[in-house]
């Protein structure tokens, strides 16, 4: 995993939706904390000083290693995410009615050839943006991958809320590729 | 879950002290044909089982195991047992006539070969109508590496269509009436016929008159009056899969049913489509998916509630359907729900399909398209969005017109936007600008199914490979295949030519040959070709799903490759078994090949 990798990862890589009314002003627009269906219980983006650990995940299809996680409560941690898969995967650290949520916006990624089974199709994501008015944009709690591709996270975890890590691409969380978030004293 | 998950840990125990220690396992089995008794609940008949039941045994093999198989017949008559869709020495595919000779009664024969895959698949006779009489049984294949999914429990889940009469005597049936297990139907070219004569517009105002034509629902199933069994039981004796709320479950779809194509849902649960015909595809969230005769699907569910779910199959033709449950315990019942209505195949809308090719009459159509925002997407480029099928040629050996020449599915093309920027693969029904189509099915034929709850149902267009077995090439060749039949006369044929008049088809190792198949029959056919994979095309390239049975719909052509990597001779046929016995079938050779490989052809007598 090489600077450059990370970096060219992270950039880009994660995708979620603005409500489809928005404009692609706001649409593209920071948002630093989340846009209104996140919310403080599942965490913060947290400050790279004070990270306590950091935990490698390999992405493989359609599963993660390690396949849940034991974090102490309020604990900030680094994750080194590593697409060892074949496709496409995301980490995505919710609670599981959010990642819910989070599904439906993914297929349609999918529908509009932005979400390839290896490849994350930026012309399309920018075609998508101009058309529809939404697309792309970077959140903390979540990185999407590209096959051999890998990211980080810097996350604090909250006090007590039932947290899953998962990939929302469209039958990955259906058919397993999801795990617990352990939170303990 | 404890039994489920204990034995898939014990199985994992077993390949890992294989690989460990480097040798290859080895299973031995042993299964007899049995006559047996067929109890539906509706009608108790004579049949014929394996280990004295009907559906036989699931066999559960391991990848890489070397599989000896004995196999006693204790019939008063040949039998012999096929591996559907195992990829084995052609010796050991148990066709009569062209693996081996069969297997006399009284006699035992073992079948010696190594599993190179895994998944799910079924074995079957393949002597006369044994299969419909209830010869057929499950096959799983665990696999040597872990999965592209979890899952708690498991269950296969094999489907029939069980008739009272005897398939020797459905068959003498349609041979001398073939109307008899319907009403009066007319062909395709009897359509043609009439709109020669009279005109295309006379013939297509004529529409009304043609439900006296009787050409519904008769030409959707050509056999009814069988009840269908899930597991061997029918709705009332209700075939039961516990599970603990919560828990996923993977369901193993089999459908062994001679004639009946069925639609499958789980009122109240999503299902997650894993694997095709054996082969594992991404994983795809549907509503309801159409299983052809002889394929496979595994699906994955997970019920949250403490509650019964029905797992429903319905006939293609809406004639009858089954009902299993998923419960939390023995004795519950899901709910079964009403049947739909027919679909109504018109040959109106077949015969536009055909000859009305033009776009303006296709829903594709439309040069302004509003989207969701507003704007509007004018000039969409229809030249590449070319429609399903593509060239249909018609019995008289002419072209539609219209049509583009290109192969490529209608969906997951390419869309040129207004800035000229490409689109790939744009589902337009995500912004309910029009409906979608599925490519497999001919426009308006009436016959695309939808979902009973409004939701997604699956089409071959969303089955993309998960691990593709072959670099995507192009093909050598092509071999165009027109699926012909004579209702009249109950025969079923290949380019017009029934199997005990047709030359073999001559195929060489390591081509990669392109068949085309012309469905100009009104009814759909499960083409399946025996030793080697069937990549169908759905324009995905290297994601086409590697499949062993391709259904092609009334008035459809549809496309699959072959990458030609076993030597010896094959059966090729439509899995209708009436429609196999009557002709539509052929014999493969395949010429050529390493030394090791290469087979000695010797003359097999049989069958």
């Amino acid at each position: 995993m090489s600077c450059s990798n990370v970096f060219s990862a992270v950039f880009g890589a994660t995708l979620s939706f603005a409500a489809i009314i928005s404009s692609p002003a706001l649409a593209a627009g920071s948002h630093a904390g989340g846009h209104g269906m996140h919310d403080m219980k599942i965490g913060t983006p947290g400050d790279p000083a004070k990270v306590s650990r950091t935990i490698e995940i390999a992405m493989h299809d359609n599963f993660y290693e390690p396949e849940s996680l034991d974090i102490k409560k309020g604990e900030t941690v680094r994750f080194v995410i590593r697409n060892a898969g074949e496709f496409v995967h995301e980490f995505n650290i919710a609670t599981a009615a959010m990642h819910e949520a989070h599904r439906p916006e993914m297929m349609m990624m999918v529908e509009h050839g932005v979400l390839e089974p290896d490849r994350i199709n930026h012309e399309a994501a920018k075609a998508m943006q101009a058309s529809m008015g939404h697309g792309m944009h970077n959140e903390a709690n979540s990185v999407l991958l590209e096959p051999g591709k890998s990211g980080e996270i810097v996350w604090t975890f909250p006090e007590n809320t039932e947290l899953e890590f998962a990939c929302n691409v469209p039958g990955h969380y259906e058919t397993g590729m999801h795990g617990k978030v352990k939170l303990s004293h | 879950m404890t039994i489920g998950l204990l034995r898939r840990a014990l199985l994992l125990g077993a390949g890992l002290a294989a690989s460990l220690s480097g040798a290859v396992t080895a299973g031995e089995y042993s299964l007899t044909v049995d006559p047996v008794t067929v109890d539906t609940g509706a009608f108790t008949r004579s049949g014929i089982g394996y280990n004295g039941a009907t559906p036989g045994p699931v066999l559960r093999f391991r990848e890489g195991e070397d599989v000896t198989i004995r196999v006693t017949n204790n019939l008063s008559e040949p039998t012999s047992i096929h591996w559907h869709g195992l990829i084995l020495p052609f010796e050991q595919d148990g066709v009569p006539g062209i693996s081996y000779e069969g297997i006399a009664p009284g006699e035992t024969f073992t079948y010696r070969f190594p599993i190179v895959q895994s998944g799910t698949y079924w074995f079957h006779s393949h002597t006369g109508f044994q299969e419909p009489d209830g010869a057929y049984g499950a096959i799983v294949i665990e696999p040597t590496k872990r999965e592209p999914f979890r899952y708690d429990r498991e269950y296969v889940v094999q489907l029939t269509d069980a008739h009272p009469h005897s398939g020797n005597r459905i068959m003498r049936n349609l041979k001398m009436m073939p109307d008899y297990y319907n009403r009066q139907q007319r062909t395709l070219f009897d359509f043609l016929r009439d709109t020669r004569e009279q005109g295309f517009d006379a013939a297509l105002s004529d529409r009304s008159a043609w439900g006296d034509m009787r050409m519904m629902p008769t030409d959707i199933e050509d056999l009814q009056g069988f009840t269908p069994l899930m597991n061997g039981k029918s709705s009332a004796q209700n075939w039961t899969g516990l599970f603990t709320p919560g828990e996923r479950i993977r369901l193993r779809f089999i459908n062994s049913s001679a004639m009946t194509y069925f639609d499958i849902r789980i009122p109240g649960l999503k299902m997650t489509v894993v694997q095709a015909d054996g082969n594992n595809v991404l994983p795809v969230p549907v509503d309801e998916f159409r299983i052809a005769v002889a394929e496979t699907y595994d699906i994955l569910v997970q019920p949250k509630e403490d509650t019964p779910f029905a797992i429903f199959a319905e006939s293609m033709g809406r004639t009858s359907s089954v009902r299993g449950t998923l419960a939390t315990a023995e004795g519950q019942k899901g709910d079964i729900p009403d049947l739909r209505k027919p679909p109504l195949l018109t040959m109106a809308d077949m015969g536009m399909a055909h000859e009305g090719m033009d776009h303006s009459t296709m829903p594709m159509t439309g040069g302004t398209h509003t989207m969701p925002d507003g704007s509007t997407m004018k000039g969409i480029d229809h030249s590449t969005m070319p429609m399903p099928g593509g060239t249909h040629t018609m019995p008289d050996g002419s072209t539609m017109k219209g049509m583009d020449q290109s192969t490529m599915p209608m969906t997951g093309g390419m869309h040129t936007m207004p800035d000229g920027s490409a689109m790939k693969g744009m589902d337009h029904s995500a912004h309910g600008m029009m409906p979608a189509a599925d490519p497999f099915y001919a426009p308006g034929s009436g016959l695309t199914p939808t979902a009973a709850n409004g939701g997604k149902f699956l089409s071959y267009d969303d089955l993309r490979a998960q691990k593709p077995l072959y670099p995507h090439r192009d093909a050598t060749r092509e071999i165009e295949l027109r699926l012909t039949g004579n209702m009249e006369r109950y025969i079923w044929s290949i380019n017009g030519i029934k199997y005990a008049d047709a030359e073999p088809i001559r195929l060489q190792y390591g081509e990669r040959v392109r068949f085309k198949f012309v469905n100009e029959t009104m009814m759909t056919h499960p083409m399946h070709l025996h030793g080697m994979w069937s990549i169908l095309d759905t324009g995905k390239g290297k994601w086409n799903p590697v499949k062993h049975v391709v259904s092609v719909a009334p008035g459809t052509t549809l496309f699959m490759e072959t990458e030609v990597d076993a030597p010896g001779q094959w059966a090729f046929h439509c899995h209708l078994s009436y429609h196999a016995d009557s002709g539509m079938f052929r014999k493969v050779i395949v010429e050529g090949g390493p030394k090791a490989k290469a087979a000695s052809l010797t003359s097999v007598k049989g069958g």
